[in-house]
C-alpha cells in the first residue's frame, strides 16, 4: 500500500484507533503504538501517537495515571472513560456509514 | 543626592578595575619627581604637581569615555546633567586626593626648607581642575586617543613656557608655577595670591565648560515633551 | 544529539511555547519512557524537540493567541510629523505614529531607512527637523548596541540604573534578575560587561531598559546576537509587558512577528514617498 496514503487516511482515525484499542483495556503509549503496528496500521511514531493522546485526554475521552513499574520507568496509563466509550461506539458506526459509502462510490467503476 | 552618589561609586568602580591604567597614574608623577631630584630639588616638586596634573586629568579623560555610552540611558532612567557630571566629578575628586596624599608625604618627608602648607595648596589646586579638564576635554573631543594628544601638548607647553609670559596664564596649570614659587623659592604672598586665584578660576571655567559640552553633546530635546502619570 | 540533551531542549520548547510546568513535566518524564520501551533515538520517534513541542502545544490548546477581548488604553506615546534630514538626504518624512497603553507597535524598513534614528527622536537623544514626540510617563530605551558600562558587573548596572528609577539597591537587583530569569539568563556575580558575550550583553542591556517598569518601551533590535531560544524568550517577555499595559515600540526587520504586533509603521515607504 502506498504509505504516504496510509498515513494520510491514518491520520483521520488514529484517534479512534486508540480508542479502540482501549476499549480492551488500560494501556501506555509504546504499547499502543505496538498495538497499532501489529494490526497493519504501520508504524506509528510517538511524535504522532502522543499529541493524539494528549487531545482524547484534553477531550475528557481516556483518563490516565501514573504506575511506576517493578523494573523500567514510571509509565503514564490510558483507559477509556464513560465518554470516551460513548464516542467510540458513535465514531465507529458513522465510520462503517462512511467507509460503506466509500465502498459503494468505488464500486460503480466495475459495473 | 543619592542619585549623584551612585554615578560617583559606579565610576569610582570602573576606575578600580583598570588596574594596570591605575598603577602607570600613580607611579607617573614619581617618575616625574625622580627626573629632577638628583640637580634641582625645587624643580622636582614643581614637576611632580604636574605629574599628578597629567595623571588625573587622563584618568577623568578615560573615566569621561568610559562613561559615553551608559550616559544617554542614565539621562532617561531618571538622571539629570547635575547628577552625571556631579557625581563624576566627585568620583574624580576623591580619586586626586588619594593619589596626591602618597606624593605631599614624599616632599614633606624628602625635602626641606620648603612652604608644605602651599604644596599642599598647589595639590589640592591641582585635583580642584584636573577632574573638569580630563572631563571636558572628553566630551570635547570625539576619542581617548585625541584627548591624551591633547594633554600630552598642554603639560608639555606648561613645563617649557616663561610663566612670566602672560599667554601662559592660559594654560590650567600655570598657578603651579606660580605657587611652587612662593613655596620654594619664599617670594613674597603676591604669588600665592595670584596662584590660588588663577587656580580657582581654572577650576570653575573648566567645571563650567564640562557643564556646558555635556548640554551640547547630549543635544536639546525641544522636540519632546514629557507628560506625568503620576 | 543524545537523548538527554534531546529531552533537555524538549523541556526549553515546551516552556518557550508556555506549556505549564506540570504538564512539561509529564511530557518530558512519558517522552523518557518512550525511549527507553522503544529503543528508537529521539529524533526518528519525535522528530526535533521544537517540532515535537510544538505539536504538544497545539494538542493542548497553546497560549491564547486572540487579542480581541485586550483591553487598549489611553495613548502613551505621540509622535507627529517628525521629518529628518542627515546632510540633504531625507531620512524621515512627516512620520507619526500613536501607540496606546497595552499596544506593540513595529518600525520596519530597509538598511538605512532610519529606524534607529526614529527611535532615538522618540527617545530624545536626536533632534529632528520638524515634528514633536510627547511621552506619556516614563520611557525605556533599547539602543541597538552600547547603553552599558565596560567595566561594571551586571548587579551593578542594576543598582546604578535602578538608583535613576527610585528603586533601592536590594530591589533594583531583584527586578534586574527576575528580568534576566526570564531571558533565560542568570547573571554572573563578577564578570565586568566587557566580558560578556554579544548576546548575553543585548540581554543585560534590555533587562536595563524595563527596569523600574516604565509606561513606554522603546526597542531597537534589541535581540541581536540571541539565539532561537532566547528570541523566542524575548517576544515572550514583550506580549507580557504588553499585556501589562506596557506601550512599546520595537525596530525589527523579522517579518513573522508582524501579525502579531497591533501596528506596523514601514519607514522604506515613507522614504520612498519623500
Amino acid at each position: 500500500m502506498d504509505a504516504d496514503r496510509r498515513a494520510q487516511w491514518l491520520r483521520g482515525v488514529l484517534d479512534l484507533c486508540v480508542l479502540g484499542l482501549l476499549d480492551s483495556g488500560e494501556s501506555y503509549g509504546y504499547e499502543l503504538a505496538q498495538a497499532l503496528g501489529d494490526a497493519g496500521l504501520g508504524q506509528i511514531r510517538g511524535g504522532t501517537l502522543y499529541p493524539v493522546l494528549l487531545r482524547l485526554q484534553r477531550a475528557g475521552l481516556v483518563t490516565t495515571r501514573w504506575h511506576g513499574g517493578d523494573t523500567g520507568p514510571a509509565r503514564k496509563y490510558y483507559r477509556l472513560s464513560a465518554a470516551g466509550r460513548a464516542a467510540l461506539t458513535q465514531a465507529s458506526a458513522d465510520w462503517s456509514a462512511f467507509t460503506g459509502s466509500v465502498r459503494t462510490t468505488l464500486r460503480q467503476e466495475e459495473r | 543626592m543619592r542619585r549623584t552618589y551612585a554615578v560617583a561609586e559606579a565610576a569610582l568602580r570602573e576606575m578600580a578595575r583598570r588596574r594596570v591604567v591605575l598603577a602607570i597614574l600613580l607611579l607617573l608623577p614619581l617618575a616625574f619627581y625622580l627626573s629632577r631630584r638628583g640637580d634641582h630639588l625645587g624643580q622636582s616638586i614643581r614637576f611632580v604637581c604636574l605629574g599628578l596634573g597629567w595623571a588625573l586629568s587622563t584618568a577623568a579623560l578615560f573615566s569621561g569615555s568610559a562613561g559615553r555610552a551608559i550616559e544617554p540611558r542614565l539621562r532617561l532612567s531618571g538622571y539629570s546633567g547635575r547628577h552625571l557630571v556631579g557625581g563624576r566629578l566627585l568620583a574624580l575628586w576623591t580619586i586626586g586626593l588619594l593619589l596626591s596624599t602618597p606624593y605631599f608625604l614624599l616632599v614633606r618627608f624628602d625635602q626641606h626648607d620648603v612652604r608644605y602648607g602651599a604644596i599642599a595648596l598647589i595639590m589640592a589646586l591641582t585635583v580642584a581642575v584636573s577632574a573638569p579638564f580630563g572631563l571636558a576635554l572628553s566630551a570635547i573631543l570625539p576619542r581617548e586617543l585625541e584627548g591624551t594628544l591633547v594633554l600630552l601638548v598642554v603639560v608639555g607647553l606648561q613645563m617649557m613656557v616663561d610663566p612670566a609670559d602672560t599667554a601662559a596664564r592660559a594654560l590650567p596649570y600655570w598657578f603651579t608655577r606660580e605657587i611652587g614659587t612662593y613655596a620654594i623659592d619664599h617670594t613674597d604672598r603676591g604669588y600665592l595670591d595670584r596662584g590660588l586665584l588663577h587656580g580657582v578660576l581654572a577650576a570653575l571655567v573648566l567645571t563650567a565648560v564640562v557643564t556646558v559640552a555635556w548640554r551640547v553633546r547630549q543635544g536639546p530635546r525641544s522636540h519632546l515633551e514629557f507628560v506625568p502619570l503620576r | 544529539m543524545t537523548d538527554d540533551a534531546w529531552l533537555a531542549a524538549l523541556t526549553g520548547e515546551l516552556r518557550r511555547h508556555q506549556v505549564g510546568p506540570d504538564l512539561t513535566a509529564h511530557v518530558v518524564a512519558e517522552t523518557a519512557a518512550h525511549l527507553r520501551d522503544s529503543g528508537e533515538p529521539a529524533v526518528r520517534a519525535f522528530g526535533t524537540p521544537r517540532e515535537y513541542a510544538a505539536a504538544v502545544a497545539d494538542s493542548v490548546g497553546g497560549p491564547d493567541p486572540s487579542r480581541a477581548a485586550r483591553p487598549v488604553g489611553p495613548v502613551r506615546l505621540e509622535v507627529r510629523g517628525v521629518t529628518k534630514r542627515y546632510r540633504r538626504r531625507p531620512v524621515l518624512t512627516g512620520v507619526d505614529l500613536t501607540v496606546r497603553a497595552g499596544q506593540v507597535a513595529a518600525v520596519v524598513g530597509a538598511n538605512g531607512a532610519g529606524k534607529s534614528t526614529f527611535l532615538r527622536v522618540c527617545a530624545g537623544l536626536t533632534r529632528p527637523d520638524r515634528g514633536t514626540v510627547r511621552v506619556y510617563g516614563r520611557l525605556g530605551y533599547c539602543p541597538q548596541d552600547g547603553g552599558t558600562s565596560e567595566f561594571l558587573f551586571p548587579d551593578e548596572h542594576f543598582a546604578l540604573v535602578g538608583a535613576g528609577r527610585g528603586l533601592s539597591r536590594p530591589d533594583a537587583r531583584r527586578e534586574g534578575r527576575a528580568y534576566a530569569a526570564a531571558l533565560d539568563w542568570t547573571p554572573p556575580r563578577s564578570t565586568q560587561a566587557r566580558h560578556l558575550s554579544g548576546g548575553t550583553r543585548q540581554k543585560l542591556n534590555l533587562v536595563l531598559a524595563r527596569l523600574g517598569a516604565p509606561d513606554v518601551l522603546l526597542l531597537d533590535e534589541p535581540y541581536q546576537g540571541f539565539d532561537r531560544g532566547t528570541y523566542l524568550d524575548f517576544w515572550h517577555e514583550v506580549w507580557r509587558w504588553r499585556d501589562a499595559g506596557t506601550a512599546i515600540v520595537v525596530v525589527t526587520h523579522l517579518l513573522n512577528q508582524l501579525d502579531r504586533v497591533d501596528q506596523v509603521l514601514d519607514l522604506t515607504r515613507a522614504e520612498a514617498a519623500a
